[in-house]
């Protein structure tokens, strides 16, 4: 699926962030007392139920929505989710699964020659911008695909995107444009 | 005032009168100019005898207003927000571009930056301080200063990061390509810092030289310049033989010692590094160079490799040394006398205790596995050793029975080498229970994963919950039994004890006040809900608007409804506490109109009354209400 065809990317999902509603108002503090795994930190008015088995972390607010982060794929999300509305059912409250959404997918990548920041910028320049005097990446933003990527001078890519999908869109539409500024390699 | 020949007669000899400011011709009285614009200055005496020049101070930019009653230009006289908030970052520009020592053309296109910014609309929600410093910056980088945004955040006290982002956002907004931060620029300026002396030049050009190299090595990308800098400036004076530490170097670079050792070690990777200092001053190397950071995840790579390869390697030593060790096994099971005694006991024992304790522990921490592993490591161990005594023994004692080869050379061997495979025997058949209890665990966790990996996807949106593949038992350990409630209520009230008492404070504060009858709820604020404006023409409706909702408590309203009703005048900018004569109406609605193009870019949240032509009739009017005036 690379405009080069001899290898493949691999790109790794790190983190998947979704939201979702239960529909009814939660007592955080019984949700503080009577689960395991539980922060509560009353100052912001929140609980963070961590999960074991998708590693997953949950801010839960007494409004009844909850924020899930630390998924690895968007399948495990939204395992994560719907286990972590079951233990909050057996908790008592009346749980509803509604409004389930995956807000922001993070995913790595590594292109095998090392990029030149400076030209790479120079050539996209409104869409790229770098400044090594803040953060040592060069940042891509692409509107359409409402995708950013960052590129490392060693060629590993960080890209976030509001799905899968989208964020293996940009891999291959930043790829032509760092392989223009790769630089060749010596040893 | 020049002389000129009259038109009529030809004559030359022309009479000016600076008072009237006309010309007239001596010879045939023709009036030649009325009105000559002269550049004098006039004075004029004031009460007390004090001369006063005449004439006003209008700025530059903004709006040329009417002459100002009163002395000064104190800005609190009638000029517009979007005025006056250009004259404060004009002034604002002009103190932090001074700091820096901008020049006045730098200062200029900062200034012209921001008023970019203001129509645009950016300044909104982010701090003037923070604006100003990035339109400095902006203009740092198009003209190539050498200034850092850490000196911009050093004046300001204000965090990198914070303007970095300001500076980064108008830069965008406003498509301004800054040029990219070339390292060279800095050069010039911290080497006066640290004080050459003549040699200020030469060291500058050698850690030029360094800093090309670098470049071309590779170090360069994605570093603060900064500190490329300052590793460049310390090998340079090193170089010309001037003693500056690497805290002289770090204190006028801003970088810290961790970050101009590492790049020092990076430099002496490459190739150039070798070279002498004549030959460096001569010689350009024609290799390149791959970035540190590649290098160093290759490095890592090529680590794990080996290690992968080591591994391997290991793999097949134990897969021989398993030969082997089955091979003993079976010549141990051949030669070995049936089990009898308590030793037996013991042994079957060991292995069951090892199978059942897997069985209850599946899902208990590896931890206590691990402890409870070692454990039973050090029981077979112990119960091995009694019983390889007790088989050496036993063989010795069947020495002279046995006649067969293989059990003397099994016995033989058994002796000869009893230490020597006592202890590996040991090892390996004391991890025997350990290792096949940690196999059963893992098919356990892998069992309860395929479990609970079958899952469809149930209907989405129904808002139940779809229980498919969610193992209830496994929830029910998230939540704790009762006398662990208890527990865990006991500990955490303990440990929130300032905050619940906080809470029931409040509450005891909030029920007194609602005794008292003060309360006041504090919590939201309630957006006023307004009734929907009836109207029936634009200008009534704004009218009403503006009724209820009173702009300024310096205009006498009552004033301004009586001036409408006598045919519309001027609803004046509302600092203006004094309506104007409708007779000088012309004049003001010209001057509205300037005042509101100026207005144009503000969304202002200050409703101003809103225009009306000049024409409309006035019996617009009657329901009482503020007067409209012209756009």
């Amino acid at each position: 699926m690379d405009s080069s065809n001899d290898e493949a990317l691999d790109i790794i999902v790190t983190n998947v962030v979704a939201t979702f509603r239960t529909r009814c108002h939660l007592n955080l503090r019984t949700i503080a007392l009577e689960g395991t795994n539980v922060i509560y930190k009353p100052e912001v008015g929140k609980v963070l139920m961590k999960l074991r088995k998708p590693m997953i972390t949950a801010s839960i607010w007494s409004s009844g929505k909850i924020i899930c982060t630390g998924a690895t794929s968007e399948d495990e999300s939204k395992l994560g989710a719907r286990r972590l509305a079951r233990s909050l059912q057996k908790l008592g409250f009346k749980v509803r699964f509604s409004d389930y959404k995956v807000v922001n997918v993070l995913a790595v990548c590594s292109m095998p020659f090392a990029v030149h920041l400076i030209d790479f910028t120079k050539n996209n320049r409104p869409i790229a911008s770098y400044e090594p005097e803040l953060h040592p990446a060069a940042t891509y933003r692409i509107k359409n695909l409402k995708a950013t990527v960052q590129v490392f001078s060693t060629g590993s890519l960080t890209v976030t995107g509001p799905n899968v999908q989208n964020v293996a869109t940009a891999v291959e539409q930043v790829y032509p444009l760092l392989f223009e500024c790769q630089k060749p390699l010596c040893n | 005032m020049t002389s000129r020949l009259c038109r009529t007669c030809g004559g030359s000899d022309i009479d000016l009168d600076p008072a009237r400011g006309s010309a007239v011709c001596t010879g045939c009285g023709a009036v030649l100019e009325d009105n000559i614009i002269v550049s004098e200055v006039q004075f004029v005496e004031g009460s007390g005898g004090v001369s006063a020049a005449v004439g006003q101070f209008v700025s530059s930019d903004g709006p040329v207003k009417a002459p100002l009653l009163g002395s000064g230009f104190h800005t609190s006289t009638g000029k517009e927000s979007r005025a006056l908030t250009l004259q404060n970052g004009k002034r604002q520009i002009h103190h932090l571009g001074s700091q820096l020592q901008l020049n006045q053309h730098c200062l200029d296109t900062a200034f012209n930056f921001f008023k970019m910014v203001v129509s645009k609309h950016l300044t909104r929600g982010r701090k003037m301080a923070h604006i100003i410093a990035a339109c400095l910056y902006l203009v740092c980088r198009t003209e190539g200063t050498p200034h850092m945004l850490l000196d911009l955040s050093d004046l300001l006290q204000v965090n990198v990061y914070i303007l970095g982002k300001t500076f980064l956002l108008l830069a965008r907004e406003l498509c301004i390509n800054a040029p990219a931060i070339d390292p060279c620029l800095y050069i010039p300026r911290f080497a006066h810092m640290l004080e050459f002396g003549e040699k200020t030049h030469e060291v500058s050009m050698t850690a030029l030289r360094l800093l090309q190299r670098m470049k071309r090595d590779w170090m360069h990308t994605g570093r603060r310049p900064s500190g490329l800098c300052g590793a460049a400036l310390l090998v340079a004076a090193r170089m010309h033989e001037f003693r500056r530490t690497v805290k002289d170097v770090i204190g006028v670079v801003k970088v810290c010692q961790a970050t101009l050792r590492k790049r020092l070690t990076e430099f002496e990777d490459t190739p150039t590094s070798q070279l002498t200092i004549d030959e460096f001053m001569r010689v350009d190397l024609e290799q390149e160079c791959d970035p540190p950071s590649f290098t160093a995840g290759q490095h890592k790579a090529k680590m794990q490799q080996l290690e992968q390869e080591l591994a391997r390697k290991l793999d097949d030593v134990e897969g021989e040394i398993s030969c082997y060790r089955d091979e003993i096994e079976t010549e141990l099971e051949n030669s070995r006398p049936k089990l009898r005694g308590i030793y037996a006991a013991y042994a079957k024992i060991g292995l069951s205790v090892c199978l059942s304790d897997e069985a209850l522990s599946s899902t208990s921490d590896p931890a206590e596995l691990e402890a409870e592993d070692a454990e039973l490591q050090a029981a077979a161990q112990h119960l091995t050793q009694d019983f390889l005594c007790q088989v050496i023994q036993e063989e010795e004692g069947k020495k002279p029975e046995g006649t067969s080869e293989q059990q003397e050379e099994a016995g033989q061997a058994e002796e000869a080498e009893p230490q020597q495979q006592a202890a590996p025997l040991t090892f390996i058949l004391g991890k025997l229970p350990s290792a096949a209890s940690l196999g059963l665990q893992q098919t356990f966790h892998a069992f309860q994963e395929a479990a609970a990996e079958q899952e469809a996807d149930g209907p989405a949106d129904s808002g139940e919950l779809d229980l498919d593949g969610i193992d209830d038992q496994e929830i029910d350990k998230y939540i704790l039994s009762e006398r662990e409630v208890q527990s865990k209520t006991v500990l955490w009230t303990k440990q929130n004890q300032e905050y619940l008492r906080e809470q029931k404070e409040k509450e005891e504060r909030i029920t007194k006040e609602k005794e008292q009858g003060t309360y006041k709820e504090k919590t939201k604020k309630s957006s006023k809900k307004r009734e929907p404006i009836q109207a029936s023409t634009a200008g009534e409706a704004i009218e009403k608007m503006l009724e209820q909702k009173r702009i300024s408590s310096k205009i006498n309203y009552d004033v301004l409804r009586d001036l409408n009703s006598r045919g519309g005048s001027a609803g004046n900018s509302p600092t203006r506490s004094t309506p104007d004569p409708p007779a000088g109406r012309k004049r003001l609605t010209r001057r509205k109109k300037t005042s509101n193009k100026t207005n144009q870019g503000l969304a202002g949240h200050r409703a101003r009354p809103p225009a009306q032509t000049q024409g409309e009739k006035p019996h617009h009017y009657e329901t009482t209400s503020l007067p409209t005036t012209s756009l």
